[in-house]
């Protein structure tokens, strides 16, 4: 009984939090963070428990439930869990409490707003990675856009955030409504929307193929793939320190997860078709943008920009389309998800402190600041693909996969690698060390102990998903040898 | 012969319209002898018809929904009741009543004193209602005088403002230019069919072509262009949209309010009735009509938007890109597409109601004067920040975004198009209304993103406009979890009109 009514409290938890929310006054802003904080963490919680009940045995949807059906239609919204959506379930669930914490101080107006947005945030990506409808996932997809707008606009630093949330808002949407019109055609055509049928039917090629562009150019924007990306950098540098964390753990993941639940199984003989254009895009992605990382001077944008480049390796997994190639997909965004948002958590804790994220006033941190220094160094090597940290096997797992289809692409996708060193190891050269200039920022003041139990959790599960990460393939392995199967 | 006999039931059957219409004798002259009345001291009386008209209003919409009659035709086949032409009398006393609550507050500030403003209301309802249950040429010319010929002097009606009326003198040439081709077109089709009821003239037209010789056949063709061509002017579609912006902008403040929500109900009504029903079987021949100009609209109404500085002429061009997505629907030609139509209309009303009473409520402290720019809005955020909040999401709802209301519309009439294999229309359509996000979303930025160091103070919102405000907001964020009755009236509706 427990089981079936899981995936509902998920997605009920946070709604309830922002009922109690609203009934706050004003007048006490840290009871307004500390209710958001713990009906975050009860979330995750719960999401453990999904974990441990987790069936890794079948490839079946679990915790199935309907949650409501549209009338005089054929659309019945089922949610249900396998082992592609499992973690990204957890991923929300861990970053949400750890944005709340991380913007603990530095959230100075609307407060209780700002606890609203990001639980109705989780509530809505529970739900995209739950539905088992693909309009109903539309819905959801489309849904995360108002707090995310709200989020950078209202929250985020400078004026640019204007210009910032503009573009997030319209790039979105204009990939977004070609999948919505996709959708309507899937439903018109074969009169339902659950995707579990959805996979059953096969399309003739020519339509396999123009619904395949509908949704690549919604989910192309959201990974986000090179033309499409000049958003990400944008947002990021713009969003408050946890919009940008969201934004790079969750958010991103979505295109992603789109691909490997819809486009792929719905479009097989598409996918195939199409997978030079995904592998040639992946790798201008990847060098390119790996390239202009290294000519920036903001610290977001750096790490906005490296974000963009592992996308691209995760997409090259992907369209692999065998086991290794997109088992190592799905650990690259569940360690891009960890390491990336710790990363983004560093620029903020000096953010917080000096108020400017350009590195030319950095310098010498280690001096001043060896705790923060640390933390700073472990995850600029998590990123790069350290041996024993979780992006090194997920990348050696892409390149293993993609090399059985394409050594050229894995050729050309390796030398990502070498940009990866090359830009992370500069970037922590020039803000960690050195002489300290005081020139500029001349009081220092090294991680509190909010902060540093912010850290904690990305190190172990960094740590975690490097040196042991069959805890996390193994749950994965019986769906993705299903959807191969549904390929061939 | 005794005229009642002669009429037998009819005049039960018409109970609400003939309310609605001796209500309006009786207000005119209660409102003439009171108002001049040396020995009450010229009292103004114009709240007091107010308060009088929304509930002659409110008694009208609860005989339409107790009405036992579902169908019957009265006064030898003029009117016609039906589900359909019921729905849509709702539909238009409701929102007609819900205008009246939305201009108490502005009238009272504004002090206007003078109690005609109701009356015109109440006859331009009267026109409306007969519009959408007339089952007749000359009931159709007839209704829809009534109804302009009230409009044009509300248009006009703040007499100290130029603007106003500079917009009344637009209205009525533009109006009457139309009424014009109404007239000629009606009579084309008179003149080469010999019938003017709509039920004769579907039965007349069924399997007409190719039978009848080539000259009658164009006369009715040339005959139904103007009379859609006239339709079109009247709701305000491109490229007969230039009326809008100035009429929308110069009219008082409530008026636009009433022109943005009611008469598309109306002529909503009418064209589903005369081309879905009447003149279905020339459907080949008036779905591109509907087709290019609903495209056309999207582009115009969403392009248009894009440089307006003021609210009301934002709206304006808003409202002529609903029409838009509204006439893809109508073009579409099926059954799926005009619930998809409804839904929208309901919707749309919905929203232009919750945003108009945003704008009717917020009157500014200093000389309670309403927001004319955009940039009037700057700071509200911080201002007030709830009700800034309702206004973003009444905005994205605008925009289509899920899970607002505004998004079930659009999706349904998508849908619609879609199973039409309406591709182009349903591509250029999404795409409008992304260009469409960009204005809407400006007033969001302005709202709580704008940098300007200009406070302005507002007054309380008055009770009825935070009424209406928050049920109209609380329908267009809950919609999805509840949309069965709406679904089900808008389907019924659709049914009714095509069985």
């Amino acid at each position: 009984m427990f089981d079936s009514s899981i995936l509902l409290s998920l997605v009920g938890l946070p709604l309830f939090g922002i009922i109690i929310l609203f009934f706050i006054p004003d007048t006490n802003p840290d009871l307004q963070k500390n209710v958001g904080l713990s009906t975050s963490l009860l979330t995750f919680l719960l999401s453990i428990l999904l974990w441990l009940k987790f069936d890794m045995s079948t490839p079946k949807y679990q915790f199935v439930e309907k949650f409501f059906s549209v009338p005089y239609s054929n659309m019945h919204v089922y949610v249900g869990v396998d082992g592609i959506s499992l973690f990204f379930i957890l991923l929300t669930t861990f970053l949400i409490p750890i944005c709340l914490l991380a913007s603990w101080d530095s959230i100075k107006i609307y407060i209780r707003e700002y606890s609203i947005a990001f639980l109705f945030l989780e509530a809505v990506l529970v739900c995209v990675f739950t539905c088992l409808d693909v309009l109903f996932f539309y819905i959801f997809f489309e849904a995360v856009l108002i707090p995310m707008f709200l989020i950078v606009g209202i929250w985020g630093s400078r004026e640019r955030k204007i210009r910032a949330a503009y573009q997030f808002f319209v790039y979105t949407l204009v990939g977004s409504v070609l999948m919505l019109l996709a959708i309507l055609y899937i439903y018109a055509q074969t009169g339902t929307t659950d995707i579990q049928v959805l996979t059953t039917i096969s399309f003739d090629y020519q339509t396999q193929i123009i619904l395949w562009l509908a949704f690549f150019a919604s989910l192309a924007v959201k990974v986000p793939m090179v033309p499409a990306h000049i958003w990400l950098p944008e947002a990021h540098s713009e969003a408050p320190t946890a919009g940008s964390v969201i934004l790079a753990g969750v958010l991103l993941k979505m295109g992603g997860y789109g691909f490997l639940r819809f486009s792929i199984p719905m479009f097989p003989d598409a996918s195939i078709y199409f997978t030079p254009l995904v592998y040639t895009l992946s790798i201008i992605a990847i060098v390119y943008t790996s390239l202009t990382t290294l000519r920036q001077v903001d610290l977001k944008r750096i790490i906005a920009y490296s974000s963009v480049a592992h996308m691209g390796f995760v997409t090259i997994g992907m369209f692999t389309l065998n086991i290794q190639g997109i088992e190592g997909s799905m650990l690259l965004m569940l360690s891009h998800g960890v390491v990336s948002s710790a990363l983004f958590l560093c620029v903020g804790v000096i953010y917080d402190r000096h108020k400017t994220r350009i590195i030319k006033y950095y310098s010498g941190l280690t001096v001043k600041m060896p705790l923060f220094s640390m933390v700073f160094l472990f995850f600029i090597l998590a990123n790069m693909g350290f041996p024993g940290t979780s992006s090194f096997v997920s990348e050696f797992l892409v390149l293993t996969g993609s090399f059985k289809s394409n050594v050229f692409v894995t050729t050309m996708a390796t030398t990502g690698v070498i940009w990866g060193a090359a830009y992370s190891i500069w970037l922590y050269n020039r803000v960690a060390f050195g002489n300290i200039r005081t020139s500029h920022i001349s009081a220092f003041q090294d991680l509190e102990r909010r902060e540093f139990m912010v850290f904690l959790p990305c190190i172990f599960l960094t740590f975690l998903m490097g040196i042991y990460p069959e805890i996390f393939l193994n749950a994965m392995h019986v769906s993705i040898i299903h959807l191969i199967e549904q390929v061939q | 012969m005794d005229f009642l006999t002669f009429f037998g039931n009819d005049f039960k059957a018409v109970m609400p319209e003939l309310y609605l219409f001796t209500a309006c004798l009786l207000l005119l002259s209660y409102g003439v002898i009171f108002s001049t009345s040396k020995l009450l001291n010229y009292p103004v009386i114009q709240l007091n018809v107010g308060w009088l008209t929304i509930f002659s209003l409110f008694i009208t919409l609860s005989l339409l929904v107790s009405s036992p009659i579902t169908t019957m035709s009265v006064f030898n086949n003029l009117l016609i009741i039906d589900a359909f032409s019921t729905f849509s009398k709702i539909l238009i006393v409701g929102s007609t009543l819900i205008c009246c609550l939305m201009s108490m507050s502005y009238l009272e500030h504004k002090q206007v004193n003078s109690f005609e403003f109701f009356i015109l209301i109440l006859l331009a309802c009267l026109g409306m209602v007969c519009l959408v249950s007339s089952n007749d040429l000359l009931a159709l010319y007839m209704s829809i005088e009534l109804m302009s010929l009230s409009f044009y002097i509300l248009a006009a009606y703040k007499r100290s403002s130029e603007f106003s009326g500079e917009a009344g003198l637009k209205y009525f040439i533009l109006g009457a230019f139309s009424s014009g081709l109404l007239l000629f077109g009606t009579s084309m089709i008179y003149g080469f069919t010999g019938l003017t009821n709509f039920e004769e003239l579907a039965k007349v037209l069924t399997g007409i072509q190719g039978v009848s010789d080539a000259v009658s056949y164009n006369g009715i063709l040339i005959g139904i262009t103007f009379v859609a061509v006239a339709l079109l002017f009247k709701v305000g579609a491109a490229p007969f949209h230039m009326w809008a912006p100035d009429v929308y902008e110069g009219a008082p403040t409530p008026v636009t309010a009433f022109f943005s929500i009611v008469p598309k109900v109306a002529i909503f009504a009418l064209l589903l009735r005369l081309f879905f029903f009447t003149f279905h079987d020339f459907i080949g021949f008036w779905q591109p009509i509907f087709l290019y100009t609903g495209v056309l609209s999207m582009l115009v109404g969403s392009i248009g938007a894009l440089y307006q500085k003021k609210i009301k002429r934002l709206m304006a061009y808003s409202g002529i890109a609903n029409v838009g997505y509204m006439l893809i629907g109508l073009g579409a030609g099926t059954v799926e597409s005009m619930t998809g139509l409804i839904i929208y209309l309901i919707i749309y009303i919905v929203m232009m109601i919750a945003f108009f009473s945003f704008v009717l409520g917020t009157q500014t402290e200093k000389d309670s004067k309403l927001n004319t720019y955009v940039s009037d809005l700057v700071n509200l955020g911080k201002v007030n920040p709830a009700l800034a909040f309702s206004v973003t999401f009444i905005l994205f709802s605008m925009v289509g975004l899920p899970p607002f209301a505004g998004f079930f519309g659009k999706m349904y009439l998508f849908l619609a198009v879609m199973q039409s294999e309406l591709y182009v229309v349903a591509i250029i359509g999404v795409l409008s209304s992304v260009v469409a996000a960009f204005y809407y979303i400006r007033i969001i930025k302005v709202m709580f993103f704008g940098t300007s160091n200009h406070y302005t103070t507002y007054k309380t919102m008055d009770k009825m406009n935070a009424l209406v405000l928050s049920s109209s907001l609380f329908f267009l964020i809950f919609f999805f979890a509840y949309p069965e009755p709406f679904l089900m009236c808008a389907h019924k509706a659709a049914l009714g009109l095509c069985l």
